[in-house]
């Protein structure tokens, strides 16, 4: 997550004057949106520029300083928006808020010191983007949408196995109370309110629990025995 | 799967979703994904002193990674539902 982050970005294609070049795994471009300025925490609009969207981050690139860009990958990028009130921002924008490997303390600093004329890349925790034409503003966020939608966190699969440990280890328990509870399939939650969605993802997650695997095939296993 | 399936109960109804950067943002919510990303509408931030530049977000799109909390609306909770669901869910499904 940390290396994912708000990080300036040059490197193109043709001569170093094209397109942004894009990871070799599988990342995508999605889309491309000339015309738009961007604006980092309070700092002045840097414009003209090209919005490049891929299949796992946006990345800006000036027009006119080919060394000048930036990308920020959708997996830091904690909340996005379309601003359109002149009292928040003077230009209608996508609103974007970046997560920083900074804590909570570095993050106030960062607002203090952010008169001063280098950027650090690593503690921008805003951006507005801001195309030229507001009319597209509905678009891009449907875009930005999608690409969050690409790029869930990794942590996701840490905790289903640790899901796995804890089931194992009840199992093994084998408290009376806790099987008692379990096997009360007789009126599942959501059928008790016709929330079909809800019990099918509960009737689920016990199909597919192993441990209900194991446990028959012991038991099958135990009967041969006595038969 | 069960937050989800929960929260989809939701759709149209106002909540209040707390961020881990303690920006709280009240509004209706539109959706919910399977890595409960959230989208709200009609939104306004709670402290708007603290986050002057957010109060002119109508929509808003929220990374399920970065929620704390979400607040519900009373007539959206269901503790019978609620209590049962969880029990199971704290056994591991």
């Amino acid at each position: 997550m940390v290396a994912s982050g708000f990080r300036r970005f040059a490197e193109r294609v043709g001569d170093g004057v094209g397109q942004p070049r894009v990871d070799e795994d599988g990342e995508e471009l999605m889309h491309v949106q000339p015309g738009v300025g961007i604006a980092l925490g309070n700092r002045p609009q840097e414009f003209p520029g090209t919005l490049y969207i891929t299949s796992k981050r946006v990345i800006w690139l000036s027009d006119t300083d080919h060394t000048r860009g930036y990308a920020v990958d959708f997996l830091a990028i904690s909340l996005h928006a379309v601003s359109r009130d002149p009292d928040a921002y003077a230009f209608p924008c996508i609103y974007a808020q970046i997560e920083t490997d900074a804590g909570e303390d570095e993050r106030s600093e960062d607002s203090d010191s952010e008169c001063i004329e280098e950027l650090d890349p690593s503690k921008v925790t805003e951006m507005r983007l801001v195309p030229s034409e507001p009319s597209h503003l509905d678009a891009l966020f449907d875009i930005f949408c999608e690409g969050a939608e690409l790029n869930p966190d990794p942590t996701e699969a840490r905790e289903e196995n640790e899901w796995v440990f804890g089931d194992e280890q009840i199992a093994v328990d084998g408290d009376d109370s806790e099987w008692h509870l379990s096997e009360d399939l007789a009126n599942p939650i959501g059928h008790a309110n016709g929330h079909e969605d809800l019990a099918h993802s509960v009737l689920e997650l016990q199909i597919n629990d192993q441990r209900f695997e194991d446990a028959e095939e012991a038991e099958q296993q135990a009967r041969r025995h006595t038969e | 799967m069960l937050f989800f399936s929960y929260f989809k109960e939701l759709v149209g109804k106002e909540v209040t979703v707390e961020l881990k950067n303690d920006l709280a943002i009240k509004g209706i919510l539109h959706s919910v994904d399977q890595y409960l990303n959230i989208k709200l509408e009609n939104t306004r931030v709670v402290d708007q002193d603290k986050y002057p530049h957010m109060l002119s977000v109508r929509n808003c799109f929220i990374r399920g990674s970065v929620v704390r909390y979400v607040q519900l609306p009373p007539d959206g909770v269901d503790i019978d539902i609620l209590h049962d669901a969880t029990r199971r869910e704290a056994r591991g499904g």
